[in-house]
């Protein structure tokens, strides 16, 4: 489960067809994944917080396709309910994160001086701690629920943007073409906004997608340690802690069928970042 | 001298972070919602119980004295009194590191050691079948929820196979162990317990093989692309084409140069496999660090929430900076 990180992918594939392959499949892993969350209703006979009052820790087949879990309730149903919510918090914490910290990379940047200072001792703050302490430290106090939990995950990731913004724009902030927007009059804000945002973005655009994939096992984590979503809302990651005792016992399909689902989804965003980390090495060379 | 000057440094830099931190977890941890007497008062306890209680934990006095008698404290190496079990903090913490720093110290050192191997025997036949595989299987690991992983591990090794134990502690309770530092098996080869030693290591092997599996996977991606960096490296291919025995070029120029980025790789594992281990304690009812910081957390014990947070933060900075320094050690181009 690592965070972010910058390893140069080296790759001895010079025609860019192997990260064209990965972009595409780690993509159609995701697309199909967004339909089935989308389409879940249809595809399901039971709802997802629905008691099938006929028993529970039914066996799969028959009736329901997966069985049923500890509480009576269709595990195929959840599993699909839940993409919903595990790939819709990912995507949103890993947008806010982008955003703000994106903005405070800018600022820091550009501004220097004691805004930098300031934001860049704030970034080290947090980045004293592993990133999944953090967000299980932040989510425990904070609290659980939607809302609350993309802001966790979004703020334990802001700092590592606004660092690989910063020194971004530092570079950029030498070039010539700055000096020019400048003696021609533009604004500060209106240099940050048009000359060095689009620009110092590229590194950003390939850690995003395996950044969303570490936000969902983050969830996930966090839902199975009580912290995340709680029960009965679908989650995976509080599915597979509901499961836990079955386990033990060797039923197996109240925990594997989400945990399966959740490594599908994250492959997704791993081939994909994948990809596109090895198509801007194979454009630098 | 030169490192001397430079650990002198960094432990300078570190000051103000840590005060940072300390601060920042001491505010947080009071503002946000959530009252640490409640829980250990019954359902019953009147407004007056609850007021005792606070006075007993001195949280009735002003906040920036809490704070004070807290930093008091912290200088003497005391973390204050639990709330919940009303025991010393630092006696907790020292029984609860033990168990962790073995699970952790353990998967890390076999990760590493897994990594240098795979990731250069990878290297050497890039683009090739054995290449393509250890790529695979890295973008699995990246993936692979380690709870779950965890799960899986026990619905096979114990529900399934039976080989081995269940997943609830870490050594049997007739081996009749006596413990030294807390990590079952130091404290079984110590004293020559022999039924101990076996029942400690079956215990370890499933909740090491999750974090390793978890852990291994980005550690390998990083010797691979540094070992491919140093294959097509000039000073390798001078050495390649001048004749050098297979042998010379695989120990003397591509594992050495390899070598060199690891214990910056190793610091940046070790905080993953810090995050890891909360869940795979929780697994495996593994009563360590993990499980200890999080019953903290989740019960609002300030003075439990307190020193966990800090003792992590320490530690992690901590091996960042050995880090720094073996790496500054092993390559004379670092300027330090």
């Amino acid at each position: 489960m690592a965070a972010i990180e910058m390893t140069p992918v080296v790759s001895v594939n010079r025609d860019g067809r192997f990260a064209k392959a990965l972009i595409y499949i780690g993509g159609g892993i995701l697309v199909v994944a967004a339909l089935a969350a989308l389409l879940a209703p249809l595809l399901t006979k039971w709802g997802p917080t629905e008691i099938d009052p006929s028993g529970t820790l039914a066996a799969p087949g028959g009736e329901h396709l997966l069985g049923t879990d500890g509480n009576g309730m269709d595990v195929w149903s959840r599993v699909l309910h839940a993409a919903r919510l595990d790939l819709g918090i990912a995507v949103l914490a890993v947008a806010l994160a982008v955003v703000v910290g994106t903005i405070l990379g800018l600022l820091a940047g550009y501004l220097g001086g004691w805004v930098d200072d300031v934001l860049m001792r704030i970034v080290d703050i947090f980045q004293a701690f592993p990133t999944f302490i953090l967000a299980l430290a932040v989510s425990a106090l904070l609290g659980g629920g939607f809302v609350n939990l993309v802001i966790t995950i979004a703020a334990v990731n802001a700092p590592a943007y606004a660092r690989l913004v910063r020194a971004e724009v530092r570079t950029l902030r030498e070039m010539q073409y700055i000096d020019a927007a400048k003696t021609s009059g533009a604004s500060t804000i209106g240099i940050m906004w048009r000359h060095l945002l689009p620009n110092s973005l590229t590194p950003v655009r390939v850690i995003a997608p395996l950044n969303c994939g570490w936000a969902m096992l983050t969830l996930a984590g966090l839902s199975f340690l009580g912290l995340g979503v709680t029960v009965p809302t679908a989650e995976w990651g509080s599915m597979i802690s509901l499961g836990t005792s079955d386990v033990v016992a060797g039923r197996w399909w109240t925990s594997v069928p989400p945990g399966l689902a959740l490594l599908v989804c994250v492959l997704g965003f791993s081939l994909l970042g994948e990809g596109l980390q090895e198509r801007a090495d194979a454009r630098r060379r | 001298m030169r490192i001397l000057r430079f650990v002198g440094r960094r432990l300078l830099q570190l000051i103000p972070v840590l005060l940072g931190v300390v601060v920042l977890t001491f505010l947080l941890v009071r503002v946000l919602p959530g009252d640490p007497i409640r829980s250990i008062l019954g359902p019953n306890a009147t407004e007056a119980d609850a007021e005792a209680a606070r006075v007993r934990f001195g949280l009735d006095q002003p906040i920036w004295k809490q704070f004070l008698d807290y930093l008091g404290g912290l200088v003497t190496g005391d973390f204050g009194t639990s709330i919940q079990s009303g025991a010393s903090v630092t006696g907790e913490m020292a029984l609860r590191l033990g168990p962790t720093l073995e699970l952790v110290v353990i998967a890390v050192t076999i990760a590493v050691l897994l990594a240098i191997w795979l990731g250069i025997w990878s290297a050497r036949r890039a683009d090739r079948f054995g290449d393509h595989s250890v790529r695979i299987f890295a973008l699995f690991g990246n993936s692979i929820p380690e709870f779950w992983l965890g799960l899986v591990l026990i619905l096979v090794g114990y529900a399934a196979l039976g080989w081995f134990p269940a997943p609830s502690g870490r050594v049997d309770p007739d081996t009749d162990l006596t413990p030294l530092t807390g990590a079952d098996l130091i404290d079984a080869l110590l004293t020559g317990n022999g039924p101990a030693i076996g029942s400690a290591a079956a215990h370890l092997v499933l909740p090491v093989l999750t974090l390793v599996i978890g852990v291994l996977a980005p550690l390998l991606r990083s010797v691979r692309a540094s070992a491919l960096e140093v294959l097509r490296s000039e000073a390798y291919a001078a050495a390649a084409a001048h004749g050098l025995p297979e042998r010379t070029l695989l120990r003397g120029y591509l594992r050495r140069a390899t070598l060199v980025r690891l214990p910056s790789l190793a610091a940046l594992v070790f905080g993953t496999a810090l995050g890891s281990t909360v869940l795979v304690e929780y697994v495996f009812s593994w009563q360590g660090f993990g499980q200890w910081a999080l019953r903290g957390l989740l019960y609002r014990d300030y003075p439990v929430v307190q020193a966990s947070v800090l003792i992590i933060a320490f530690a992690y900075v901590l091996v960042f900076l050995i880090a720094d320094v073996v790496h500054a050690w092993l390559d004379p181009r670092v300027k330090i």
